[in-house]
């Protein structure tokens, strides 16, 4: 296998993980990103991938976590409203970045990079 | 412009869907205010009339949608003309007089008047959830279904078979096969959810999941260029793990009707998998899209497709999974939880991908290959004011069940259920006007056939 074609298994790879650690493989899908992001070497396809996946694991995680967490502490656990709140705004963002990871999937299929209008070339 | 002169049928079909489908949101927005103002066109039509008339119109609609499709398909995917399209006009005209004379029984009859004028007691299957038809309406139900498959299916047996055609075949006729459950309406009132179920749950998580499935892989092959070989192996795999969560998960129905605790575990766990056929969905309209090898004139198209894919899985996956486990399903069951799921899943998975079909047909039927750049821009707006209001339906009702769940069966002091109806009040009325939007975004639909402006040219001619 030549660089080219590693760099690209590499690249779907890290985006795959994304998506797994978003959905059914969380903490361990992110290790594995980060594996991946300390083989790749910067200006790489596989870099740009894990780069990514990263920061959109960190931002779910943020959006998940803190934000959630936040909502709890100053609306309080026992109130029915924060849980109106949490669970919509957990339920709708989450299931937004999965929808994106996989966006992010389908992309690193074809070894290219983000920025594209999906409805024209 | 069509390739079959025969598939002209479909537009019958079409205008029909549409014009219910404008029935059924207009009865939505009455009774979205019903919620909140109870007397609010009372007595002429009561809350559980316009409840019926609004789901019943729904499944009426999507029957006609589900059949302009395949009169549409199966002639392009067969590559000859329809068999009987004699037939598919006779049965169009019973199916619509039928349809209308049972909404009209709904609204001017009361329902026990309505049963007994029908001879329900000749054969009593009036009286459930989505399956309220008169008995007669049922038998004519299923000799439209009848003469709809056969012509359907002559059309594919004496044709090219092709896994698209094959896959809403099967669907079709699991459509006609589930109904006739309906006919069947024992006393046991568990052994009556069992065979309800069997008809409402495998057809829209069960064999309507394989018609949306051949539907979008029709549109996607036709609008992207894609080889036909890869939609087809995605198709299989989407069709199978349907199957594989869908037929099982019927579980998480049983949870709490009288039946063995064993459906808590096999419900809970296949129908935590029925996300997956549309996750995979979204992958695979996502894929394709992105690996096009045209940029195809209609791109109203191309947006409803990847649309239907996105929200069904929003609304059947997400929303879907949120309430279908069942120490979670203990608390959330028949709550405005419920109504959310239901509301985006329908929208998603089935609304969007009728219009999907119309999307990409009816300029074809009317002689052009794409919709004029006016049309398309205002389809595209009433997309975008469709889905988005609905995506705030979902999520008002979302809050409202939530917070319904809190008071009325999670905290120490469980408050009535009216009581708490009124404490979300702010939810309904957030939701009614997410409602008027959809009927803006729907009427702007309608518009969109009708505006003039300048053609799209095909990148080849």
């Amino acid at each position: 296998m030549n660089s080219d074609e590693l760099q690209l298994k590499r690249a779907s790879k890290a985006a795959l993980f994304s998506l797994l650690n978003l959905t059914v493989l969380p903490v361990i899908g992110f290790i594995i990103l980060l594996l991946i992001y300390q083989k790749s070497s910067s200006d790489s396809i596989d870099h740009y991938y894990s780069v990514i996946g990263i920061k959109t694991n960190v931002f779910a995680g943020i959006a998940l976590l803190l934000v959630s967490g936040l909502m709890i502490l100053l609306g309080g656990f026992d109130s029915p409203w924060t849980w109106v709140y949490v669970v919509s705004y957990f339920t709708f963002v989450h299931a937004l970045f999965i929808l994106f990871a996989t966006w992010v999937l389908v992309r690193s299929w074809t070894g290219e990079k983000l920025k594209k209008n999906i409805l024209s070339k | 412009m069509m390739k079959y002169e025969s598939q002209g049928v479909a537009k019958l079909y079409f205008i029909a869907a549409i014009g219910l489908f404008t029935g059924q949101i207009l009865f939505g927005v009455v009774m979205g205010l019903q919620y909140v103002m109870g007397d609010f066109l009372f007595p002429e039509i009561p809350f559980n009339v316009a409840r019926m008339v609004h789901t019943n119109l729904l499944i009426v609609w999507l029957l006609f949608g589900f059949m302009g499709s395949a009169y549409f398909l199966v002639p392009e995917e067969s590559e000859r003309e329809l068999y009987a399209p004699w037939l598919a006009k006779l049965m169009f005209w019973i199916f619509l007089v039928a349809g209308a004379l049972t909404i009209l029984g709904y609204l001017l009859v009361p329902y026990a008047q309505l049963a007994d004028l029908t001879m329900n007691d000749l054969l009593p299957t009036m009286g459930r959830e989505f399956l309220e038809q008169p008995t007669i309406t049922k038998i004519g139900i299923v000799i439209v279904a009848l003469a709809f498959i056969f012509n359907i299916g002559m059309t594919i047996l004496t044709g090219r078979k092709t896994v698209i055609n094959l896959v809403l075949l099967t669907g079709l006729v699991g459509l006609a096969v589930f109904f006739l459950f309906s006919f069947y309406n024992p006393d046991n009132i568990v052994l009556d959810k069992y065979f309800w179920w069997f008809v409402v749950h495998l057809w829209v998580e069960g064999v309507w999941e394989l018609i949306m499935a051949s539907l979008l892989a029709f549109v996607l092959i036709k609008v992207t260029g894609v080889d036909r070989e890869v939609i087809e192996k995605w198709l299989y795999i989407i069709i199978a793990m349907a199957l594989i969560s869908g037929l099982v998960g019927t579980g998480h129905h049983f949870f709490w009707i009288g039946t063995p605790d064993y459906w808590q575990w096999l419900g809970s766990i296949f129908s935590a998998l029925e996300p997956i056929p549309f996750f995979m969905m979204t992958l695979f309209a996502f894929n394709v899209v992105n690996k096009r090898r045209r940029d195809h004139p209609n791109k109203a198209a191309v947006l409803w497709a990847l649309g239907t894919a996105v929200m069904a899985f929003l609304g059947a996956g997400v929303w879907g999974f949120l309430h279908t486990l069942a120490p979670v399903n203990y608390y959330t069951h028949g709550t405005q939880v419920t109504a959310a799921h239901g509301h985006m899943a329908f929208y998603g998975a089935y609304v969007m991908v009728v219009l999907t079909m119309i999307s990409y047909s009816m300029p074809l039927m009317r002689g052009q290959k794409a919709g004029n750049q006016k049309a398309q821009v205002l389809e595209m707006w009433s997309f975008w004011l469709m889905t988005v209001s609905m995506v705030f339906i979902t999520l008002f009702l979302t809050g409202a069940g939530i917070l319904q769940v809190y008071l009325q069966r999670f905290s120490e002091d469980p408050l009535p259920f009216m009581v708490v109806q009124e404490k979300v009040a702010l939810f309904y009325w957030m939701r009614e006007v997410a409602g008027l939007v959809f009927l803006i975004g729907l009427i702007l639909y309608i518009y969109s056939f009708f505006a003039k402006g300048d053609e799209v040219v095909f990148a080849e001619d």
